[in-house]
């Protein structure tokens, strides 16, 4: 019995190969189909698990969403709470292992001049009082001279945006800039009590905020000034993630530091929800669409090309083949074909998710292995339910088929 | 003849033509779906946008430099300039008035705040607690005000902060009514139906003042009662504050129908380049074009001309935020959109691709008797167009329906049905079915008929 299950086996493979030889055009014509679908269901899943991710991470362009400060508001007027700068160390540096931004700020009420030996109008001697904030901001564990725009985003309106972490610049807000006629360049003298300071101004920025009247300079300087060293009036901090996992980092750092009061900016934090929620909505929802009825076209077109192998099945019944080899014959064939457009496809889904990626994101997505298998496996269960037709084939009969009847 | 024939090949195998009609229609309805949902999804989340408060700032241009940290004006309560209340209905009259979603002025200003333990308790008739200095905001919790045209816009806090959250309800603006902020109500033990008191402005002449039993001088003051009618929760400095009707604000810092800050929500377009130039600097027809453009900084430009005397500042923390997000997922949705539409197209193609490759006996008949290549490629292509608008039709009809299952679901509300969109898809749907038969179409009008009628 060896011999003819080995023939057999040789037969199949054969048929197999002349049915999908036989004619070019049709092998193609149905690969692009199945292809295409691969190729669409792998960049899409791919893009799904990769742009949910991404947009949490856009959501930081609108600054931070935490903020600590010190337990229970300045009750007086004159000695406002103030936090331990240690606390700053103890922020979790990363959340779902993209870093934290994060920046500490300490504020006070100065007199300030300007004073500029060139500019001798009347106003350019003017003193009077304003905000100073003293900042360090850190990403990660690192400290970093640039990135208060990711705290406060804002637009450089005049100037350059400098290093000046160390240095003795200070950036200011536009009404500040605006109220003492002061561009980039000038030299600000700074008085508290009995302590002076002076910075020179890089840049001037505008928030649309109170930030818009206060002047920004080093950490150190300004605890100096204020005779405040290792003390700032609040953290604020810009964490990544879902809603939900920001939620998380919340609540762990409000149990391990108890002293201070942490809590989210909810005017970001609800309005970021909310629009995550909607906007991944929408893209599970035109994903899942775009796939359902990928689909269904892939299969309406393998139904298409089984119906026409109606003259193959009735010969083969003819000459003695039994029904379920004959649908053995056909599963095979549409698996076959299943593979290969699935892989043809998700090798071009790859390159199209990498590219869809770069030009929403900037960045191209990161390939997820898992998205590739189950694309070929939907091909080739679409490739076999679109061949799902020929087992009602099988019921035909020979002689109808020969004698030319619809 | 050349009708009856199509007629006769669309009703003879229906089962065929019902095939690659539903593929057309499915492929066509994704189409549908994802272009309807794209087209509308930026307006839409526009407006989710606006759940991030106001992105437009105005203060007086005249203003002295605010001394404010964490909400609090560490100004005298007489430095400053003010704005008028009743320029506020012009804001509805600017070119972009449909685009400005609410608006709400506040006047902050510091008092000192007491329990009335009086009301209360009668036995404390006659003296107060202790008063403490708390930051006090007068603003409109819900107020509809007329606009210049006649018709009522309804504004005020509650609609431009959405994520101010009030324990028991809003105060009403016309009555000596209150909200006071979470942490300042747990600190002094504040309950809803309690009644505050607030200190304001003088109410004799200093030279009348009374010496108190420190020996110092004192103003009488008069003391406002205010009901608490809810607790206000916002994350922000507002936790801290109380939040009083602006009239009664006016009233105790002496300033009626003065504002200091106004806070304005509109729907923007995110800016780009052109977008972000110094008005200016454009030439007339720029000019044109920027104030026809609802960028955040035109309708700022547009709101400065009908509030003389005021500054009209973008916050750009909301508004730069938002024009990234947008922008980014708008690019997202329209690439998969292209790519449901490549998707549809291929698969539909291949389609009617399968159905010309079937029909090979039945071109080599035609061409036996006579039809040229041309009479053989016309028919065929009018049979595919007939299904293609067939098609076409039915997946629009799908696809409008699915829109709009996703478009309630997601926002609450259906995307308008486009004729534009109907247009598209059939022609989306011919040039496709077209395509696809077009390469099969050309290799049969090579077909020499007798191999073909041989069976070969």
């Amino acid at each position: 019995m060896t011999a003819p299950v080995g023939t057999n086996r040789k037969m199949f493979w054969r048929i197999i190969r002349r049915l999908l030889f036989a004619h070019r055009g049709r092998l193609f014509v149905i690969l692009l189909a199945l292809g295409t679908g691969a190729a669409v269901t792998a960049a899409l899943l791919n893009l799904q698990v990769d742009a949910k991710r991404r947009l949490t991470t856009e959501f930081r362009v609108l600054g931070a969403n935490v903020i600590i400060a010190a337990r229970g508001a300045s009750d007086s007027r004159d000695s406002p709470k103030v936090l331990i700068e240690s606390l700053f160390g103890q922020l979790p540096a990363e959340n779902e292992g993209i870093p934290v931004t994060k920046a500490e700020f300490l504020y006070g009420i100065v007199d300030i001049a300007p004073l500029d030996p060139k500019e001798v109008n009347a106003k350019s001697h003017k003193s009077a009082k304003a905000v100073v904030a003293g900042f360090a901001i850190a990403v990660g564990s690192n400290y970093v001279a640039h990135g208060l725009e990711k705290i406060f985003p804002s637009t450089v309106v005049e100037g350059k945006n400098l290093n000046f972490l160390n240095v003795r610049t200070c950036e200011l807000g536009q009404n500040l800039a605006s109220e003492f006629q002061l561009h980039p360049g000038a030299r600000l003298a700074l008085k508290y009590g009995d302590a002076a300071d002076v910075c020179d101004v890089s840049a001037i920025r505008s928030f649309g905020g109170s930030e818009d009247n206060q002047a920004f300079l080093e950490l150190r300087a300004v605890q100096t000034l204020l005779k405040l060293p290792g003390r700032v009036s609040l953290i604020q901090a810009s964490v990544p993630g879902t809603p939900e996992s920001v939620g998380r980092y919340i609540a762990t750092l409000a149990k391990a530091i108890p002293e201070a009061d942490v809590r989210p900016i909810r005017q970001f934090t609800e309005a970021e929800a909310r629009i995550y929620d909607r906007i991944s909505g929408v893209l599970t929802a035109t994903v899942a669409i775009v796939l359902l009825l990928t689909g269904l076209c892939v299969m309406a077109a393998m139904t298409n090309v089984a119906m026409e192998r109606r003259n193959d099945v009735g010969l083969m019944k003819a000459i003695g083949g039994a029904s379920r080899r004959v649908q053995r014959l056909f599963l095979a064939e549409a698996a076959l074909l299943g593979l290969t457009g699935g892989l043809l496809g998700a090798a071009a889904g790859i390159a199209l998710s990498i590219g869809l990626g770069k030009a929403v994101f900037g960045v191209a997505a990161r390939p997820r292995l898992i998205v590739y298998p189950v694309a070929v496996a939907l091909t080739i269960i679409v490739a076999i339910a679109g061949a799902f037709p020929l087992r009602r084939l099988t019921s035909i009969r020979p002689a109808s088929v020969f004698r030319g009847e619809a | 003849m050349f009708v009856r024939l199509v007629a006769d090949s669309v009703t003879r195998r229906p089962r065929q033509k019902l095939l690659t009609t539903a593929a057309l229609a499915l492929g066509m309805a994704v189409a549908t779906a994802a272009l309807s949902v794209s087209l509308d999804v930026g307006d839409r989340l526009a407006r989710e946008f606006r759940s991030l408060g106001a992105n437009l700032l105005v203060t007086p241009q005249a203003d002295s430099l605010p001394l404010e940290i964490g909400g609090v004006d560490y100004r005298p309560v007489n430095a400053g300039a003010y704005l008028p209340e009743a320029d506020l209905p012009k804001l509805k009259t600017i070119f972009w008035h449909n685009n400005i979603v609410s608006f709400v002025p506040v006047l902050e200003f510091s008092a000192a705040f007491s329990q009335d333990l009086a009301a209360q308790h009668p036995k404390y008739s006659g003296q107060v607690d202790n008063f403490h200095e708390v930051p006090v905001i007068g603003t409109w919790a819900n107020r509809s005000i007329r606009i210049p045209d006649g018709a009522n816009f309804a504004t005020g806090a509650a609609k431009t902060n959405p994520w101010w959250h009030i324990d028991g309800s809003w105060f009403s603006d016309t009555v000596k009514e209150c909200v006071v902020g979470r942490q300042l109500a747990q600190r002094y033990g504040v309950k809803i139906g309690d009644t505050i008191l607030l200190r304001g402005r003088e109410i004799a002449p200093p030279s009348t003042a009374i010496i108190d039993d420190t020996g110092e001088r004192v103003s009488i003051r008069e003391n406002v009662a205010f009901v608490v009618r809810g607790l206000l929760s916002t994350g922000g400095p507002e936790d801290n504050a109380v939040v009083i009707p602006l009239e009664f604000a006016q009233q105790m810092v002496g300033k009626p129908g003065k504002y200091r800050k106004l806070y304005v929500s509109a729907l923007t377009k995110p800016e780009d380049d052109f977008g972000r130039r110094d008005p200016k600097t454009m030439k007339p027809d720029e000019l044109e074009r920027w104030s026809c453009s609802p960028y955040v900084s035109s309708i700022a430009y547009s709101i400065q001309q009908v509030l003389p005397g005021a500054d009209v500042r973008v916050i750009r923390r909301v508004a730069e935020g938002e024009g990234r997000i947008l922008a980014r997922v708008r690019t997202l949705l329209w690439l998969v959109t292209l790519a449901a539409l490549l998707a549809a197209a291929l698969a539909v193609g291949a389609s009617s691709a399968a159905s010309v490759i079937e029909r090979r006996t039945e071109i080599g008949l035609m061409k036996a008797l006579g039809a040229g290549s041309g009479t053989v490629g016309f028919l065929l292509a009018a049979e595919q167009l007939l299904l293609a608008f067939m098609g076409g039709g039915i997946g629009y009809a799908l696809g409008i329906l699915l829109a709009r299952v996703v478009g309630e679901k997601i926002f609450g509300a259906a995307p308008e049905p486009s004729l534009l969109i109907l247009v598209v898809i059939i022609g989306l749907a011919a040039g496709v079915t077209l395509l696809g038969s077009a390469l099969p179409l050309r290799r049969a009008s090579r077909y020499e008929p007798a191999p073909i009628l041989r069976g070969e």
